[in-house]
């Protein structure tokens, strides 16, 4: 909670907040619900100036309503997605990456996440647009970034324009992680031009906290969404959360239907998937992107990928499309 | 921009990454299949196979690897030997040793300089066996590793084994992510590589084939590379190692055979 201080009204000098302060009333929250006529004999301020102080307070801290025709002209005139540069991936997207929102591709390992994500940071890092790439496991490789620009003939100017604006940072725990957010919330670092954040991987941090008997992960992640929409929604930004996808094996006994007898034919097989950091973040990601590994690649040095989008605000559409991988990138 | 966050922009980063160097295996086609010359240091190398693939031997020869002298390219420097599992046996790591320094001397011409003794002082053996002092060693390894600043590689053979027994599924998941980032950060910041040893589990009705590595899937994503090793044909002394992750190396297989000099190249 805010504390209170002298730049608030003209009438609320420093040593008017100390007063307070000496009476416990600390923050903004204090000041509020604390009765008006006893501020005004602490602060000797009549009662009108601190109405017209707890009016600029709320005038500043409260959520303000918007006309639906205000948000509409905004919905209309402002970049709702930012292009992959992949042109299969763009049509089921329909557009882009979602800006202002968060993201989430997830996919088994080696299906091919990592190398998507790298391919997004090339493909949207442009002169006017940065990419921060936050990664916790220590996949980035620039020489690959640097070997995929080569493969498409780029000069080592154009490489170094490209390159200049993908920037990384190494994370290794939660709490990290959470003061590199709030530090470019409150814009203690500063990204010129900031196009799109990259997560990779969220459950590399959280599984640090798996097992632990106390809800400090659930804490950390809750404090993580909030920083992440907020960033997003402020600047503008695309949010990609790598997330990581787990098998299980169940066993069902199929009556066989051939068999008279009722009895039980042989024991099959089912394979689960499950995305990974549990129930809670299941619908914070408004597009998740899950990536499936074909198993067989018609072409020599190019694996196949399948990726299936869903769109959390359109429930229906659950689109498909094939994309590829080799040595010159995502395609 | 004063903070605690080292921020690189991507051509930083590709000069830090240039300038990392590797470790050789002694086998050209296995070089080839890790990429980058052999073994990276700053990033962690997962070895799969069943017993008898040949992990513990490539990880005697990494170990010896190290050594090669900086004329001929090499890191010259100490490897950390975690064993898990009684897996380590000095006499093979004397003769492997032996034959890779031999190798170097008679490229460089220059007869047996440093007796054997030298060279066996620059492993640095551990055994922690059982999970409590497995993890504790991890922990403390940050600053073991600042107290001997020539150690470039940390050998874990084998991961598995301290987690056996004793441990809920969960709670299992959490250390081993902890310990993967306190590991992942000493090699990112000394420029150390880490190679991890892993056994083979079965998991039956999984579509991709029954036979993975342990630990399952959320484990798979932590390693940087994964390298399958396996001994198709035994006797005749031919194994085969398959790049099955990788985050900047694509796809692929190679073949190596392993002597009594260490891990080398199949004949012909």
């Amino acid at each position: 909670m805010e504390k209170l201080n002298s730049t608030i009204h003209s009438a609320l000098s420093t040593v008017l907040v100390k007063k307070l302060t000496k009476n416990c009333i600390n923050t903004i929250a204090d000041f509020l619900q604390e009765d008006v006529e006893k501020i005004s004999k602490i602060t000797k301020l009549d009662v009108v100036c601190i109405l017209d102080i707890r009016d600029i307070i709320f005038k500043k801290y409260s959520a303000p309503s918007i006309a639906g025709t205000t948000l509409r002209t905004k919905y209309l005139t402002e970049k709702r997605y930012l292009e992959t540069g992949i042109k299969r991936l763009d049509t089921i997207l329909n557009g882009g990456i979602p800006i202002g929102f968060l993201t989430e591709v997830c996919g088994l390992a080696g299906s091919g996440k990592s190398q998507l994500c790298m391919q997004l940071a090339i493909n949207s890092a442009k002169p006017s647009n940065s990419v921060i790439y936050i990664d916790t496991k220590g996949d980035f490789s620039a020489v690959r970034i640097q070997k995929i620009l080569e493969a498409h003939g780029l000069s080592h100017k154009e490489m170094a324009i490209i390159m200049l604006n993908i920037n990384i940072v190494q994370i290794f725990s939660m709490n990290d992680l959470i003061s590199l957010l709030e530090s470019i919330k409150t814009k203690k670092i500063v990204f010129d031009c900031l196009s799109l954040v990259i997560l990779d991987s969220l459950p590399c941090l959280m599984f640090q906290h798996f097992g632990d008997n106390n809800k400090i992960g659930l804490k950390f992640l809750n404090m993580f969404v909030n920083l992440a929409r907020c960033i997003s929604n402020e600047f503008r930004t695309c949010f990609i959360c790598v997330n990581i996808e787990t098998r299980w094996v169940d066993q069902e006994q199929v009556p066989d239907l051939d068999d008279e007898d009722d009895n039980f034919g042989e024991p099959a097989y089912f394979e689960i998937k499950n995305r990974c950091l549990g129930k809670y973040w299941r619908h914070i990601p408004v597009q998740v992107l899950s990536l499936q590994r074909a198993f067989e690649s018609e072409t020599k040095n190019c694996i196949n990928i399948n990726v299936i989008a869903e769109n959390y605000n359109n429930p229906c559409s659950k689109l498909q499309c094939p994309i590829s991988i080799n040595y010159s990138g995502v395609f | 921009m004063t903070t605690q966050f080292k921020i690189l922009n991507a051509t930083e980063f590709w000069q830090k990454e240039n300038s990392f160097p590797a470790i050789p295996t002694f086998s050209q086609s296995l070089d080839n299949v890790l990429g980058n010359k052999g073994i990276q240091v700053g990033s962690i190398t997962e070895l799969l196979g069943l017993p008898g693939s040949g992990k513990t031997q490539l990880c005697l020869q990494l170990c010896a690897s190290v050594q090669i002298p900086t004329e001929l390219g090499g890191l010259d420097a100490e490897a950390l030997y975690i064993d898990t599992n009684t897996n380590f046996t000095v006499n093979r790591f004397k003769e492997i040793l032996s034959a890779s320094m031999e190798k170097c001397g008679n490229i460089l011409n220059t007869a047996k300089s440093n007796c054997e003794s030298d060279h066996l002082k620059r492993l640095h053996y551990v055994n922690a066996f059982g999970l409590e002092k497995f993890c504790s060693l991890i922990f403390t390894l940050p600053q073991l590793v600042t107290e001997r600043p020539n150690v470039r590689l940390i050998i874990i053979d084998s991961i598995t084994f301290p987690f056996k027994d004793g441990i809920t599924l969960k709670q299992r998941t959490g250390v081993l992510f902890r310990l993967s980032a306190v590991l992942q950060k000493i090699s990112v910041e000394n420029q150390i590589a880490i190679v991890i040893t892993n056994e083979m589990s079965t998991r039956i009705g999984l579509s991709t084939g029954s036979l993975v590595g342990a630990f399952g899937d959320a484990w798979a994503h932590r390693c940087n590379k994964r390298v399958l090793l396996s001994a198709p044909k035994p006797l005749e002394n031919e194994r085969f190692a398959a790049l099955v992750k990788s985050n900047n190396s694509p796809e692929a297989v190679g073949k190596f055979q392993i002597t009594i000099e260490g891990i080398r190249d199949t004949n012909g």
